[in-house]
């Protein structure tokens, strides 16, 4: 059997998604045998080759990332958007909360550290976009692998599929079905809340470790959305930042968050005690349902 | 799916303002189309029944009265029935309401006020198309009736319900009260009624209500469990033991507070919940009587059926994605909502559950969904309402609730209100049901404004719906604020269930409003 010719490219993201293949270690040794890495930032090979199968990691934020991204799409047979960034535009998509002449001027100009600052022009420089978008939203895309990163496990798992010629399999449950958490209050059918107040885990000096975060007060993303990561965060004490985006029949992970929510923690505290925009959309705002501040 | 329209004329009174034959001709391919004078008449459910076997029709769509026609009063009850026996599912049947709420509140716009009607036309048939059938159960009724009260009224109708073999269990807050100072020869006594065998009196709480016409479940504080086919509720001017009832019998209430009727004119002693029959306080006791007989009668006839028709428009779980994080087992107060011990999934205890979609609104994974009034109906819903172009003016998405906001947009029609043609109305089961996203769709899909009207505090026929809405909205104004959507684009207010006056002014208000600001 020939080769799977591969190349895979970083648009606007933190190479996590590249570090996360790398991290299969000696299990991409027989990977290797089946696929053949012809184009990558690991290799640093910076022409794209006409390839099978063109994988992407990162957002679309400005002219380069939507260059490189219709190239690869030319030159590919399949594209596989790989992780939040490519299939949601991950953490970039917050900037879509502001226009862009507000966050160049942030950036470059009302900036703590600068003095006289300028924003750049250089033709050698990319221009942001108006909006940040995913991958799908720029070219046509074959597969959507999400996961900040997604875990080496679900990328090989995706690999295989797509060397077979399979759809690739993403769970479809939340996060709280993967979550070995114990539930008290969530499941006994009374209307109050789940806790009296919420609490930053900053505040806390003890996390317990076996309970629902939820019923501890704090502000856990795990109800909206998708499981699929092992649960790597709320293992490790810290509660579900959302970043596998909204499930399947989910329009959205903010709104549909916020709904959930007015039921189990008290909105007052939530109000006040959390950035809800900000975490809501946190991984997810390219693909909301008003992916964008409106213009003006 | 062959989808027959049926377009009423109102026997001139919708014609003269809507050109329904215009509208007619506005639909081919699956979807057949009639004009009839009025949906009501007996040639009229002729010409329908033969339409639907000749076209082989599974979904019908009547536009015409509003659907609380068809809640309320017999002629719609018996066109509903008609359907359902020529083998239409029930959640196959749309009524687009284009004469309380389009005809009489447009009349002098008549050209917009067609094109509106399109509008609420194509929802219909969208509702329809997007529709599975819905299940239906068949529960054998028992002869025996929980009456909620010892007035007078209660005495009376339990006397008359003992005299045809009905076992009658009398509830009563705190005592069984003394009409020992109301004399009159015909009155039946306490002590008669406490002869009779089939009569029990139970001075309890009531802890739990729950089941349906024909077979309901009441537990009392003093453990007593009673099962009834019917209820009679007959507790006088009590507005303490109203309000006590209140959450577990899920009645319409007047503004004083007090339990009302389905109908003051034609159905007296019903109410929006099949099998429970109230009669309220009168001026007259021969008033009060004709009452207690009436529900009697009507319990009588219910009861007496071999087996009492039920559809489950309850609320269902998709189990591939549900993930048991028992975010519906907090939000439903009526406990229909259960985590399987086993599969750690969440699942609907259909007895229990009323179908108002509070849980559905609430799932942080959209694995719940309605039967009646899905998801995916809403959001197409929104985008046909928002096509609709105002001539001038703001395009308002009103969405209303059927318990309040409903009848009270109906009544501004019926009363002769006129409001610009830009209210798109938008009827929801329950605030509870309005999921932020939708709102979020609305002001992508172009609409000005949005307006939810529900029922006020203590009035929500779901209890707890229009609390839960205020607290998702009052959440969700930073997300729109953060869209650079004023958060003042959106606008909740509580109505009784017939303030058509409020409805128009807030109404038009909202859009001087808007104008205001520079939309429109």
């Amino acid at each position: 059997m020939a080769k799977i010719k591969v190349a895979t490219g970083l648009l606007q993201g933190c190479f996590g998604c590249h570090m996360a293949l790398l991290d299969l270690h000696e299990h991409l040794i027989p990977l290797l045998i089946a696929i053949n890495i012809l184009r990558s930032p690991i290799n640093d090979v910076k022409e794209v080759p006409e390839v099978d199968l063109g994988i992407l990691d990162g957002a679309v934020c400005n002219t380069e990332n939507k260059a490189l991204a219709i190239e690869f799409r030319t030159k590919s047979k399949k594209i596989l958007a790989l992780g939040t960034c490519a299939c949601m535009g991950g953490i970039n998509g917050l900037r879509n909360l502001h226009d862009l002449d507000t966050v160049l001027k942030r950036s470059y100009v009302k900036n703590e550290s600068t003095v006289e600052g300028f924003i750049p022009k250089s033709p050698d420089i990319p221009q942001l976009l108006p909006n940040v978008q995913a991958l799908h939203q720029v070219i046509h895309v074959d597969y959507s692998l999400p996961g900040c990163p997604p875990t080496p496990a679900m990328i090989m798992s995706a690999l295989l599929d797509i060397i077979n010629n399979r759809e690739i399999k993403i769970p479809s449950k939340n996060l709280c079905h993967e979550c070995t958490r114990t539930h008290e209050q969530m499941y006994i059918p009374r209307r109050e809340f789940v806790t009296d107040s919420v609490t930053s885990i900053m505040e806390l000096d003890e996390i317990n470790e076996e309970r629902c975060f939820l019923e501890q007060g704090i502000l856990c993303m795990g109800p909206a959305t998708r499981e699929g990561c092992e649960a790597r965060c709320v293992k490790g004490n810290t509660p579900c930042r959302g970043c596998m985006g909204p499930g399947p029949d989910a329009l959205e992970q903010g709104a549909k968050m916020i709904n959930s929510l007015a039921s189990i923690l008290p909105a007052g505290g939530l109000m006040f005690m959390e950035d809800v925009v900000g975490v809501g959309y946190r991984y997810s705002m390219p693909v909301s349902i008003y992916p964008h501040r409106e213009a003006k | 799916m062959n989808i027959g329209l049926f377009l009423s004329e109102g026997d001139g009174e919708i014609s003269k303002v809507v050109d329904v034959k215009y509208l007619a001709g506005e639909y081919t391919g699956d979807v057949s189309t009639r004009v009839l004078n009025n949906l009501h008449s007996a040639a009229s459910h002729r010409a329908i029944i033969r339409e639907i076997e000749d076209s082989k029709l599974e979904g019908v769509v009547l536009a015409g009265e509003s659907p609380l026609f068809y809640k309320k009063t017999r002629n719609g009850e018996l066109l509903l029935s008609l359907l359902y026996a020529a083998g239409i599912n029930p959640n196959r049947i749309a009524i687009t309401n284009i004469r309380e709420q389009v005809a009489l509140p447009h009349r002098s716009t008549p050209d917009e006020a067609t094109l509106k009607a399109k509008v609420l036309v194509d929802v219909s048939l969208e509702k329809v198309r997007l529709s599975k059938n819905v299940e239906l159960i068949e529960v054998s009724p028992r002869r025996a009736v929980t009456v909620i009260g010892t007035t007078v009224a209660a005495l009376f109708a339990a006397q008359r319900l003992l005299e045809r073999n009905f076992q009658i269990d009398f509830i009563d807050r705190e005592e069984v009260r003394d009409f020992k100072n109301f004399k009159h020869q015909s009155m039946p006594t306490l002590a008669s009624i406490r002869e009779n065998p089939n009569a029990r009196f139970h001075v309890s709480k009531i802890t739990d209500f729950y089941g349906y016409a024909g077979n309901f479940r009441i537990n009392l504080e003093n453990e007593v469990k009673i099962r009834a086919g019917g209820v009679i509720v007959a507790i006088g001017d009590d507005l303490k033991y109203t309000n006590e009832l209140y959450p577990f019998l899920r009645l319409e209430r007047d503004e004083r507070g007090f339990f009302k009727a389905l109908s003051s004119d034609t159905a007296v002693t019903e109410t929006v919940q099949q099998g429970i029959f109230l009669i309220s306080e009168q001026q007259k006791l021969a008033t009060t009587i004709a009452m207690a007989d009436s529900a009697a009668m009507s319990l009588d006839a219910l009861l007496s059926q071999n087996a009492i028709r039920h559809e489950l428009f309850v609320s269902q779980v998709d189990e591939a994605v549900c993930g048991g994080c028992g975010t519906c087992i907090k939000t439903c107060i009526f406990h229909a909502a259960e985590i399987d011990p086993v599969k750690k999934l969440s699942s609907t205890n259909i007895k229990r559950c009323v179908g108002c979609g509070n849980c559905v609104s609430a799932c942080p994974t959209g694995a719940r969904d309605q039967i009646s009034g899905n998801t995916k109906y809403y959001l197409s819903a929104i985008k046909m309402l928002a096509s609709y172009k105002p001539p001038s003016g703001a395009k308002l998405l009103y969405v209303i609730c059927e318990g309040c906001g409903y009848p009270s947009l109906d009544y501004a029609g019926i009363t002769g209100l006129e409001y610009p043609t830009g209210v798109m109305p938008l009827s929801v089961r329950c605030a509870g049901r309005l999921d932020t996203q939708f709102i979020l769709e609305a002001f992508k899909q172009g609409f000005t404004g949005v307006v939810i009207c529900k029922c006020k505090d203590d009035h929500c026929l779901n209890i707890v719906g229009n609390t839960d809405l205020d607290r998702r909205a009052n959440l969700f104004r930073a997300v729109l604020s953060s869209r650079g959507i004023s958060p003042d684009r959106l606008r909740i207010f509580g109505v009784s269930d017939c303030d058509g006056a409020s409805c128009v002014t807030s109404a038009v208000e909202f859009m001087n409003y808007l104008k205001t600001m520079g939309r429109s």
